[in-house]
């Protein structure tokens, strides 16, 4: 009784959650959290590690059974071939570009459009953002026929301007900007700016931007992965192989009489490999944006 | 929603008219926005409604044929065989990984956890490994005769799966490439609420007798429900379209299988559009699908709501 | 945190403005001189080295090649092309899927203006018929047959106690009968699959084989042709037999059943001899080449032809008369193995003396050329690729147990009616 007491003072006297022990009440953390979570995590590892073993082996490496799992000596020389069967340099810097613009475009455009719809009194704010809203929900697929003629009237096909511009205007990221900024952008500090007379733009430049760039940065990174990995659009605009990106590329490779399947994986791990590289570097902001804006939204 | 109750600039200032740029500024900043977005975004979602009610063959000529295309749709075994397809690959996909993610985010949400950050990050990985590298893996990994998973599976029953040609199984292949594509950011939008939750809930629960399970319902769900809704909603808008994994399961086909048994609803558009060459009845698939997305979505919109007013 | 955003942002802000400097740059980068231009191919065949032997012989004419993919791919992205694309200046299309094309001529060059007419003679009127329209449009210049053959692995016959030397193969198998009988002795004894598939290696071959496909003399679709059902029928019949290895042609699969010898007997045109050499060059020596049973037909072959808005239409008409004259088809042949479809090279004594090491030395020059001389010319009517594949739809269905054989032919012309007739 007395325990149940000491312990109820206890709990009431956790103020804030700075203020909260680190310890979990139950101990240490046991040895099958860590078992499943590495489980989980080669698992989502294992596809990319088994690429590599094909890529560095050879063809028959895939077939073999019992399989195998240990990679071989060969992987220059696969990359060596890839790279003269289809133009894999080119196609990793069109994507690049692609997706970069994308990225970037998506995080400026939807950062001060949603600035606009959040903090800005406008005519017609509350329709034009419902109509956003309303097409989160409409596939992107719907639209592929006529969003080809248009393509095509612009002289477009085949050039990758013709994959850029129908991938920058995100509703997602319209939505979530404004959401950003309407939750944590100070309606008082506003009001002070335009008393000091400053104009909107002013006002987005020196406060709204500084705020919700985290944020925008995190957008622009999700528009760049998903820019990268796009591949119906892609797919059906681009022709050449000069313009190819790197998944029509590595389908490519998959696309003839002779099914080489050694270079098939090796274009495939090698399709990976920048966005892993550019993910070592920004992996953290990316987890921690996409747990803020959970968080947030 | 979030309302602006805010500090309000003193009752003087606010009559104060705002010059006339100032006025225009707002649609200045939602204009490349809106232009790119009605070029590109609503232009074409309207035009393909109008297509919809043609017959075009891209060598040929178009025809004004009305609903005709929509009277063909709702007697095509194979429509309904995609629309088929489409849920069951939906809900293959869907409810594991939700329920993986959620077991996932709770063991990563443990206190003390070493190696957190490599975790999270590793989760990560097939998020940003590409759609096109996956399947021809995929494809690799349970091929009927030579595949890793498949021959794993025969040392405990036998026979070899040959995956593409069931109906059940070549969706079950699809599943896994998203449920491993998705189930890491998944997890980690769910450790996100979960870590919004305070503590003190948990421990006054504990005091007040609360096992574990009963903390598990009676805290942990509900206070994730506004992010469980998010994720049903954007996986199904997203699992709906289907389109990549099918594609590349059947390399050479747009069929997905000879009798169309993992073809979803995306994939016989593109079918019909740009391979049968017969844009406007691609085009009345396209409005389906749409409708069919919206209807859907309602649906769990209301159920994961009205879930959250029974409590 | 704040430096690395703006070094973010700058980064940015380069990738948009070199982006759209790209963008403005990719469209400009058409061809330079009026002697250039671009062509469209099939992955698979090594257009390359033609393509390389015609610069190497030309040095002021340099060649946009792209791959597109298999035949069907290739024709797709054609179609896609000609209502309202890029469309390239020189395109390779394959025999099936040519009729569609020949239907709206006002899509490509007729090349008698350019000088068809006067190398008409040089090749087999029925292969050049195929790509004459309705008013005398000559739309393409046939580069290739296929010709018919069977490729069978000496090795594993004889361990099934079968003979192994060509003509006692070829006298063996003589028509389709005796194969299916042979097949299942082989699957008896050896508890292996015979052939590779059904749909491609018997149906596709047999239904080459007679007057008519899927089409009849007056030009109409023919739903209840006798020759199709027959060739249909051997095939579900090799399915029930169990002598199939359900390993369908140009998978990864297939690639692997050939290097590892999952299967002895393999259908191939000349074209595939490539195919083989490719996917299984381990095998090389054990291979040998029979006559297709029934002894002539022909799979596949293609055409060169010039869209209507190619940029550069002589300089790909240059390439043709160059690259498909008698004596760079015998070449084309010698290192290939593509059967030619000008005339003077089936009496060619190079032609005819050609043998194939990887096949055992073969005489495959002769073998094709004579799978050739008995070929009726039959008419490939305008969706002849979508019908075909409606039947190896319907054939592999039956291999998956997913309709019974009963029901395959009526899924085949329901499918067919409902891709042709709509």
């Amino acid at each position: 009784m007395a325990e149940a007491t000491a312990e109820r003072q206890r709990v009431a006297a956790r103020a804030t959650p700075e203020t909260r022990p680190r310890r979990r009440r139950l101990g240490r953390v046991p040895w099958w959290v860590y078992a499943i979570l590495g489980f989980a995590a080669s698992l989502s590892i294992f596809p990319l590690y088994w690429m590599f073993v094909v890529a560095s082996t050879n063809s028959a490496a895939a077939t073999q059974l019992p399989p195998r799992v240990v990679p071989g000596g060969n992987f220059a020389h696969m990359v060596g071939v890839v790279f003269s069967t289809v133009p894999f340099a080119q196609s990793i810097l069109n994507s690049f570009i692609i997706a970069g613009v994308i990225g970037g475009g998506q995080a400026v455009m939807c950062a001060l459009a949603g600035f606009a719809f959040a903090k800005l009194r406008f005519r017609g704010r509350n329709a034009l953002f419902l109509i956003v809203l309303l097409t989160m929900t409409v596939p992107a697929q719907l639209s592929i026929i006529p969003q080809y003629t248009i393509i095509s009237k612009l002289n477009w096909v085949d050039t990758l301007q013709g994959v850029i511009f129908p991938g920058l205007a995100s509703a997602f990221g319209i939505f979530w900007m404004r959401q950003y900024l309407a939750t944590t952008m100070d309606d008082a500090l506003m009001g002070a700016a335009r008393i000091d007379g400053a104009n909107s733009w002013q006002i987005f430049w020196r406060i709204a931007f500084p705020i919700v760039r985290p944020a925008a940065f995190v957008l622009g990174l999700l528009g760049f992965v998903t820019a990268w990995n796009d591949f119906l659009w892609p797919f059906i605009v681009l022709k050449s192989p000069e313009n190819y990106t790197v998944q029509i590329a590595i389908q490519a490779l998959q696309r003839s009489y002779t099914v080489n399947l050694g270079l098939a994986m090796a274009g495939s791990f090698l399709s990976a490999v920048p966005l892993l590289f550019v993910f070592f570097f920004v992996g953290r902001r990316l987890v921690a944006g996409i747990m803020e804006g959970a968080f947030k939204g | 929603m979030t309302t602006t109750t805010a500090i309000r600039p003193a009752p003087g200032l606010a009559r104060i008219r705002e010059s006339l740029p100032e006025r225009f500024a707002p649609y200045a900043y939602i204009a490349p926005f809106f232009v790119l977005f009605g070029i590109f975004g609503l232009f074409p979602m309207a035009f393909t409604f109008v297509i919809s009610l043609y017959e075009w063959d891209p060598l040929g000529d178009k025809t004004f044929v009305g609903l005709h295309n929509f009277n063909t749709l709702l007697t095509d075994p194979r429509f309904w065989n995609a629309t088929e397809n489409t849920v069951s690959i939906w809900f293959l996909s869907t409810v594991p990984q939700l329920l993986i993610a959620l077991g996932l985010a709770h063991l990563l949400h443990a206190a003390r956890l070493r190696f957190a950050n490599f975790f999270r990050m590793s989760l990560l990985v097939p998020y940003i490994t590409s759609t096109a590298a996956t399947a021809i893996v995929f494809l690799q990994l349970f091929d009927a005769h030579y595949g890793l998973i498949t021959w794993f599976l025969t040392l405990f029953d036998g026979n070899p799966i040959n995956w593409l040609a069931g109906r059940l199984t070549s969706q079950i292949v699809i599943a896994v490439m998203i449920i491993w594509r998705w189930s890491g950011f998944t997890t980690l939008l769910y450790l996100a609420g979960l870590q919004s939750i305070p503590r003190e809930l948990y421990d006054a629960a504990s005091v007040d007798g609360a096992g574990r399970w009963r903390q598990l319902t009676n805290i942990t769900v509900p206070s994730l429900r506004p992010v469980i809704i998010f994720t049903i909603i954007t996986s199904t808008i997203g699992g709906l379209q289907t389109f990549t994994e099918p594609l590349l399961l059947d390399p050479g086909s747009t069929m997905c299988g000879p009798a169309r048994q993992c073809q979803t609803l995306t994939l016989y558009l593109y079918e019909q559009g740009f391979t049968d060459f017969k844009f406007g009845y691609g085009a009345a698939i396209g409005v389906a699908l749409f409708v069919i997305i919206i209807v859907l979505a309602a649906i769990n919109f209301a159920l994961s709501t009205r879930l959250r007013g029974a409590r | 945190m704040r430096s690395s955003t703006r070094v973010a942002a700058v980064a940015v802000m380069t990738l948009t403005v070199a982006g759209a400097l790209a963008g403005c740059s990719t469209k400009g980068s058409s061809e330079s001189s009026s002697k250039d231009f671009s062509f469209w191919s099939f992955t698979g065949i090594n257009a390359k080295a033609d393509v390389q032997a015609y610069e190497k012989a030309h040095p002021d004419v340099h060649i946009k090649l792209t791959e597109v993919g298999g035949s069907t791919d290739t024709a797709n992205e054609l179609t896609t092309a000609l209502a309202g694309g890029k469309v390239p200046d020189l395109v390779l299309i394959q025999g099936d899927d040519l009729p569609k094309f020949v239907q709206h001529p006002g899509n490509f060059v007729d090349l008698r203006t350019l000088g068809a007419s006067n190398i008409k003679n040089n090749y087999a009127p029925a292969i050049w018929d195929q790509s004459v329209a309705a008013d005398g449009q000559v739309l393409g210049v046939p580069t290739d047959v296929g010709g018919m053959a069977l490729s069978y692995r000496k090795d594993l016959f004889a361990a099934a106690g079968l003979p192994t030397d060509p003509d006692q193969v070829s006298a063996l198998m003589s028509n389709w009968q005796d194969f299916l009988k042979v097949a299942q002795q082989y699957t008896q004894k050896t508890h292996k699959p015979f052939i590779d598939n059904a749909e491609t290696s018997i149906f596709y071959q047999a239904v080459n084989q007679g007057s008519e496909k899927y089409y009849n003399s007056a030009r109409q679709l023919d739903y209840s042709n006798a020759q199709v059902k027959a060739a249909f029928d051997l095939a579900l019949q090799g399915v029930q037999d169990g002598i199939a290895a359900n390993l369908t042609t140009f998978t990864t699969a297939w690639s692997a059943g050939l290097q590892k010898g999952a299967f002895a007997v393999v259908a191939t045109p000349s074209w595939m001899l490539g195919s083989v050499r490719t996917n299984a060059p381990n095998t090389s020596g054990k291979w040998g080449v029979a006559k297709i049973p029934n002894g002539s037909g022909n799979w596949g072959g293609s055409y060169l032809a010039i869209p209507k808005r190619a940029a550069n239409p002589q300089a790909a008409w240059n390439y043709i008369k160059n690259s498909q004259s008698p004596q760079s088809q015998l070449n084309h042949f010698l290192t290939s193995g593509a059967l030619p479809t000008t005339i003077a090279n089936y009496s060619n004594p190079q032609l005819l003396g050609k043998t194939d090491p990887f096949f055992s030395d073969a005489p495959i020059g002769k073998i094709f050329t004579e799978s050739i001389v008995g070929l009726k010319s039959f008419y490939i009517g305008p969706d002849s690729a979508q019908i075909g594949t409606d039947y190896l739809s319907a054939i592999q269905n039956v291999e998956n147990k997913k309709i019974p054989a009963s029901q395959a032919w009526s899924s085949a012309q329901s499918a067919i009616k409902r891709d042709v007739g709509q």
